[in-house]
C-alpha cells in the first residue's frame, strides 16, 4: 500500500523506453501480372515445421483448378532466418510471381 | 502467407522492413497437421478474411497495385521524451503496468533523482549511446544510452554497485525475452573479482531468491528487453507458454574458489582477474535430483539426461555443485574438457529420434540437404541406427555453483552466447558501494571449508 502522503506528491519519473532508429522508406511493389494463365509461380518454402506439405496441397490446388498455371515448389536454402540469393536470382530469371510461404 | 495467428505480427514487421507485401493467411497451425487437414486449410478461407485463401492468392498476384503500393510513404517515427508527465505515485504505478513496462511486479519508480544517483555506478556519460536491440530477429532495434540503462536498472530495484554488471549485459545487445514462440530460458553468469565486491551469491541457493545482487541484476536484463527491446506480449513476443526463467535468467555467479576447474570466463579467454558477465540461451532444465555417484558416475547420468534434448547445436551447459566437480576430477577427468569431451563421444541417441525434433527440423535439416557433415550421413542412416547429436564438444559447457551441501547438479540445453567485460563499465574510482551495502542473510555452511573431501 502507498502512503497516502505519497499519493498526493507529484513525481517526475523518467520514460524507460528505447529510441526508436526507424525511418522506414518502403520500397514500392513489384508489378502484378494481368493473368497467371501460362506463367510460372514459385512456391517457396521459408523452413517452418508443416510449411513444405501445405505448400505440395497449394500446388496440387494449382493442377485442379488452374491447370495453366505452371508451378515450382522449393525450399528456401539454409533456416527461416537466413537469405537465399542464388534462389531469388533464379525465381528472378526462370518466374512469373512467387509465392512465400508459411510463417507460423 | 503466415498463419492466422501472425497476421498482425507479419503485417508489422513487413512493414518496419519497408516492405509491403501482400499477405494470405491459412488457419493455425500448418506444423503437425495431417494431409487432409492442410488441404482442407488449401481449400477453405482465410480466417482473417473469410474469403477463399487461394483465390486471394492469386489476386494478390493479379490485381492492380493501388495508389500506396505504387508509391508508399516514408514513415519516421517520432522521438520519445526523456521524461513522463508528471504524475502522482500512484498513477505513476498505474501508467508503467498499464502501459507494459514491467515484469509485473512492483518496480522502483525512476525519478530523475533515483537514475542521477544510477548513474554514479559508472564513469560512462549519460547520454553515451550503449547499442540497439530487439526481441524479434529482423525487427526494428531501439537505441539506448547509459541513461536509458539506468532508468531499467532503478526500477528493478538496483544500487549504483549493480550497474556495471547491468551495463555489461546492456552493451552484449541481447535481449533475454527472445519474440520465438517456443519461449527461451536465459542465464546470466558473473565471474571475477565483481563477485564478492557486489556480494553475489555463488554458493548454496545461488539460483534461488536469497540474494539481492543476483535478483535485481537478472530483473534488470528482463526489464531492458520489456523496453529497450520492444517486448510486447503478442506483438512482438510470441512465447507460447512463456517461460518461468524469464524473470530473473537465473542470475548467477560461478564459484571458482571451489571449483576444482578453470573459471568459465578464463576459458573464453579473459583472464582470471578481469570482471566478466556471460549470457546463454536454452530452454529446459532437468535438476539432477538424487546426489552424484551414488549408483553410477555422474557423466553417466547426465548422458542419459542430455538424451531428452534435441541437442541443437550440439549446445549443453552443465551447473554443478562444486562437490560434482571433485568427484569427477577424482574419477579422471582433470579439465571440463574431459567431460564435455566423454559426453560428447557416449551420448546416443537413434537417428529418427534427432530427426524427429521440430527445432532439427528448421535448423539442421537444411544444413543436411547442402551436404554438411555429418548431418548429410545421418540424414540416410536408418530410423534406429545410434548417432551421437553432441559432435561438437566445444559447444558443450560447464559451469561450477553451488554450497557442497550435497553433489548435486543441474543439466540444460543451453547454449553460450557471448561474454563482455565488466570492467569497462565501472567508475574510475572503483564500484560504487553504499556507506552500509545491502545484503541479505548469506547462508551458513562451512566454517574453514575443510569440512568436504579434498580437492
Amino acid at each position: 500500500m502507498i502512503p497516502s502522503t505519497l499519493q498526493s506528491l507529484s513525481h517526475a519519473v523518467l520514460n524507460p523506453r528505447g529510441q526508436s532508429t526507424g525511418v522506414f522508406e518502403p520500397s514500392s511493389m513489384a508489378p502484378r501480372l494481368d493473368t497467371l494463365n501460362g506463367k510460372t509461380i514459385y512456391l517457396v518454402d521459408v523452413g517452418f515445421g508443416g510449411g513444405y506439405e501445405f505448400l505440395e496441397e497449394a500446388v496440387g490446388w494449382f493442377s485442379r483448378n488452374m491447370p495453366a498455371v505452371k508451378t515450382v515448389l522449393r525450399r528456401k536454402r539454409g533456416n527461416m532466418f537466413l537469405d537465399d540469393p542464388e534462389l531469388w536470382a533464379e525465381v528472378k530469371d526462370k518466374g512469373h510471381a512467387v509465392i512465400f510461404g508459411v510463417g507460423g | 502467407m503466415a498463419t492466422a495467428r501472425f497476421s498482425d505480427y507479419i503485417a508489422r514487421d513487413a512493414r518496419n522492413h519497408g516492405m509491403l507485401l501482400r499477405f494470405s493467411f491459412p488457419p493455425y497451425p500448418v506444423v503437425g497437421m495431417t494431409r487432409a487437414t492442410l488441404r482442407k486449410y488449401v481449400e477453405g478461407n482465410d480466417p482473417t478474411t473469410g474469403k477463399p485463401l487461394m483465390q486471394e492468392l492469386v489476386d494478390a498476384l493479379t490485381k492492380p497495385l493501388t495508389a500506396q503500393e505504387k508509391n508508399p510513404v516514408r514513415v519516421q517515427k517520432p522521438e520519445r521524451p526523456r521524461l513522463l508527465k508528471t504524475d502522482s505515485e500512484e498513477n505513476l504505478h498505474r501508467l508503467f503496468l498499464e502501459n507494459g513496462w514491467t515484469d509485473g511486479l512492483p518496480i522502483v519508480l525512476p525519478t530523475e533523482e533515483r537514475v542521477a544517483e544510477m548513474l554514479t555506478g559508472t564513469s560512462h556519460a549519460p547520454d553515451e549511446v550503449v547499442g540497439l536491440m530487439t526481441v524479434t530477429h529482423l525487427q526494428e532495434k531501439l537505441q539506448y544510452t547509459v541513461e536509458k540503462v539506468a532508468v531499467n536498472a532503478v526500477m528493478a530495484g538496483a544500487r549504483p554497485e549493480h550497474f556495471p554488471v547491468i551495463l555489461a549485459i546492456a552493451s552484449t545487445q541481447e535481449p533475454s525475452l527472445p519474440s520465438s514462440t517456443t519461449s527461451f530460458g536465459r542465464m546470466i553468469l558473473v565471474n571475477g573479482p565483481i563477485r564478492d565486491e557486489i556480494g553475489m551469491n555463488y554458493g548454496a541457493g545461488a539460483l534461488s531468491p536469497f540474494n539481492y545482487a543476483n535478483a535485481v541484476i537478472g530483473r534488470a536484463w528482463t526489464l531492458m528487453s520489456v523496453n529497450l527491446a520492444d517486448a510486447r506480449l503478442g506483438e512482438t513476443f510470441m512465447g507460447s507458454t512463456g517461460h518461468n526463467l524469464n524473470y530473473n535468467n537465473m542470475c548467477c555467479a560461478e564459484n571458482e574458489e571451489k571449483s576444482v576447474w578453470q573459471p568459465f570466463h578464463v576459458e573464453k579467454g579473459f583472464k582470471r582477474d578481469e570482471s566478466v558477465v556471460s549470457l546463454f540461451r536454452g530452454w529446459s532444465v532437468i535438476n539432477s535430483m538424487g546426489a552424484a555417484n551414488c549408483i553410477r558416475p555422474a557423466t553417466e547420468e547426465t548422458a542419459i539426461m542430455l538424451k531428452a534434448f534435441p541437442a541443437l547445436r550440439s549446445a549443453a551447459t552443465l551447473i554443478m555443485d562444486p562437490l560434482v566437480a571433485k568427484g569427477l576430477k577424482e574419477q579422471g577427468h582433470q579439465t571440463k574438457q574431459d567431460v564435455t569431451r566423454w559426453l560428447s563421444q557416449n551420448v546416443k541417441i537413434p537417428a529418427g529420434q534427432y530427426w524427429g525434433a521440430d527445432v532439427i527440423y528448421a535448423f539442421m535439416s537444411p544444413l543436411a540437404r547442402q551436404g554438411v557433415e555429418p548431418y548429410a550421413t545421418w540424414a540416410k542412416l536408418p530410423k534406429d541406427e545410434l548417432i551421437t547429436p553432441y559432435n561438437d564438444p566445444t559447444q558443450m559447457n560447464i559451469v561450477v555453483v553451488g554450497g557442497e551441501t550435497n553433489p548435486l547438479w543441474l543439466t540444460t540445453d543451453f547454449l553460450y552466447t557471448q561474454s563482455a567485460s565488466i570492467d569497462k563499465w565501472r567508475p574510475k574510482g572503483g564500484i560504487r558501494r553504499d556507506e552500509r551495502p545491502l545484503r541479505m542473510p548469506a547462508g551458513t555452511g562451512c566454517s574453514d571449508g575443510t569440512c568436504g573431501f579434498p580437492a
